[in-house]
């Protein structure tokens, strides 16, 4: 797809995985970021086309993080990380401006779906 | 989706998150209300449940999953913190420290889970569903077992554009051998000093010296590489404190200083043990029951202080408490009692030497034995582990105020330096942080006492040891006008060492001996020089 991607997540494990994913399916990932902070200063410095955010991180979580991004580019465009249960975080990452969620623990294939499904937006 | 290539890094990251969840348990245990705490005590349970999900690992999900789903009532409000649901946590941590070292080992990582799930579903601060917490057998493992740990962070100096990662994970495996590799050339280069002096070339030096330094610059960037941060190990301590504590009754505080100063990796694992057994006595027999110390005019929470600091190339470790302190005279008067000294060596006793006692084999000044502390090893057992690390340790203590035990500790184990000498026709090294300094006596100024050579230093006599006659060499030491020495500690006392003539100062690379040379005593390894000739590096430690 050659779409460049950040993903934000605390743990190396699940930073590790997406990145296997989504190298598999032709993706570049030109960062990474640990928490909701550092997440807001790449997205300003690398300005990916698609960001994965995930919402529990230390710091700064992933909802604020999202407004943040939304405020200085309000096309940018995230999609959240969730885990089951926690559909009410989910609608108000939505509120923020997430286009679409993947839930944890992650199938690869719903995975590429969501990020053809926001690229091709 | 093959998730095998995860597996290894599943085990650390847990390992990583496990260590901290007693950190911060022990931590709202004094502060109960400290939201930061609260909400980092259940991101760490979710970003568990996050991973053994993807794993795979059902056990390990669901119960992570129900500790996050009680913090999660903590965090809302719906359920104040307090030692019922600490003590929950802590044996979740516990059941999943066991799963995740199960893992480790080659194990599915399943454990039964059924009781404590249900305690953490139906818990109530009404009803007691903490029932008394059993000691799950394994939360003391540290990350040591054979396979292959995922530790070390290496850290790259930050470039600024398009980089990505800053840290890479190595396997602490290649770290190893790194160290290894750096070690071989290090012998190897002084075989081509020897080489360059035989032969005579300019240009041969300059190479050679050239070669030297760049070897310098690898060898230090390599150490680096292996250093850990000292909080690697001291992050299950609140929780050994904790527990150790409420088994006795008493209350402690417990304060670590200084756990970002880093230490090679070898030397960290080693230490982990010693420093438990100093804070086990630190509970145990320095720190009062709370009347005990309200009666003293002392605050009913005892404090314990665990500090790291660096001095220059050593790294010093103290764990001071504010217990009821040593009394010398008691010391010597039970050592006496037990036939470990003469009534004159107990007279002449400064008080430190007097709590050095603790450090003899089989000294214990316990009234009885406790299941905390006091089964016959103990400082002995410090003392001997700290100096087989190139260490030092030294106590003081005043009675009524508290003790302070001091642990010094090179900051590397594998490359050291050593002070090379001749005992007959056998050269061995002796580790220069053994030695306390090296002199040359008169022959006339040695003296025999009790069938025993000593000689006088600042009015103290000072056993003699002639390294010659301990490895078998002939008996007649002595026999030139001056006897060169070095004074060093044994088991907690000043011995000067004879030898035949020192040869000077060395940098080596030391290597464990091979069976079928493992037991030697007073051997703890060897190393080459640069002309090939092996050396044994002398374990002062267990010489005697």
């Amino acid at each position: 797809m050659g779409l460049k991607v950040m993903v934000v997540d605390d743990a190396l494990f699940m930073r590790n995985m997406l990145r296997g994913i989504l190298e598999e399916a032709g993706c570049e990932i030109i960062a990474e970021a640990a928490d909701g902070m550092e997440a807001v200063a790449k997205y300003r410095e690398f300005r990916p086309d698609i960001t994965t955010m995930d919402i529990i991180m230390p710091v700064k979580n992933g909802i604020e993080a999202l407004s943040e991004i939304i405020a200085f580019d309000s096309n940018a465009r995230v999609i959240m990380c969730s885990a089951v249960g926690q559909e009410s975080l989910v609608h108000a990452a939505q509120a923020a401006g997430a286009l679409d969620f993947i839930i944890k623990p992650f199938n690869p294939e719903r995975v590429t779906e969501v990020i053809k499904s926001v690229a091709g937006n | 989706m093959d998730m095998s290539q995860y597996r290894d890094l599943f085990i650390s990251e847990s390992r990583e998150h496990l260590g901290r969840i007693s950190e911060l348990v022990v931590g709202l245990e004094t502060d109960s209300g400290n939201r930061e705490t609260i909400d980092a005590l259940f991101r760490v349970a979710h970003s568990i449940k996050g991973m053994a999900a993807s794993m795979g690992y059902a056990e390990i999900t669901e119960l992570s999953h129900k500790l996050e789903d009680l913090m999660d009532r903590v965090r809302k409000g719906t359920l104040a913190f307090n030692a019922g649901i600490a003590d929950l946590l802590l044996e979740g941590s516990d059941l999943l420290n066991v799963m995740v070292n199960d893992l480790a080992g080659g194990g599915s990582g399943c454990s039964d889970i059924a009781s404590l799930v249900e305690r953490l579903v139906t818990y109530s601060p009404d009803g007691d569903s903490a029932t008394p917490r059993q000691t799950v057998a394994a939360p003391m493992e540290t990350a040591s077992e054979e396979a292959p740990v995922l530790a070390a962070e290496v850290r790259n100096p930050p470039i600024k554009g398009g980089e990505l990662q800053q840290t890479v994970r190595v396997k602490t495996q290649v770290l190893d051998r790194l160290m290894n590799i750096t070690g071989e050339l290090i012998t190897n280069k002084h075989g081509l000093v020897t080489v360059a002096r035989e032969v005579a070339s300019e240009r041969l030096d300059d190479t050679v010296n050239d070669l030297s330094k760049l070897l310098r610059e690898l060898h230090d960037e390599v150490m680096q590489v292996r250093m850990t941060p000292f909080a690697a190990i001291a992050d299950r301590f609140p929780r050994v404190v904790r527990d150790l504590a409420k088994q006795s009754g008493k209350e402690v505080a417990f304060e670590v200083v200084g756990k970002e100063i880093e230490l090679d990796r070898g030397i960290l694992e080693e230490l982990s043990d010693p420093l438990v057994h100093i804070m086990r006595n630190a509970v145990d027999h320095g720190i009062e029951l709370p009347a005990e110390r309200r009666a003293a005019g002392k605050p009913p929470k005892g404090s314990i202080r665990l500090v790291v600091s660096r001095e220059q190339d050593m790294v010093v470790v103290t764990v001071e408490d504010d217990g009821r302190g040593m009394d010398p005279a008691r010391l010597i008067a039970a050592a006496l009692d037990k036939g470990l000294i003469t009534r004159e060596e107990g007279e002449r006793m400064s008080p430190r030497e007097a709590f050095m006692l603790t450090c003899i084999p089989g000294f214990s000044t316990a009234r009885e034995i406790t299941d905390v502390s006091g089964r016959g090893v103990g400082m002995d057992a410090v003392r001997t582990k700290i100096q087989g690390l190139g260490g030092f340790v030294s106590i003081e203590s005043e009675a009524g105020k508290g003790s302070r035990i001091t642990l010094k500790l090179p900051l590397t184990i594998a490359i050291i330096n050593v002070l090379l000498a001749m005992c007959g026709r056998l050269m061995v090294a002796v580790p220069v942080t053994n030695i306390l300094r090296t002199l040359e006596i008169r022959h006339n100024l040695i003296f025999s006492q009790d069938r025993r050579k000593v000689f006088y230093l600042d009015n103290e006599p000072v056993p003699l040891v002639s390294l010659n006659h301990l490895f078998g060499g002939p008996s007649a030491p002595f026999d030139s006008d001056v006897v060169p020495l070095f004074l060093s500690e044994i088991k907690g006392r000043k011995v000067g060492l004879t030898v035949d003539r020192f040869l000077g100062q060395r940098e080596v690379f030391v290597k464990p001996l091979g069976r079928p040379l493992t037991g030697l005593r007073g051997i703890s390894g060897a190393a080459m020089l640069g002309a090939g000739e092996i050396v044994f590096i002398l374990d002062i430690a267990n010489l005697t």
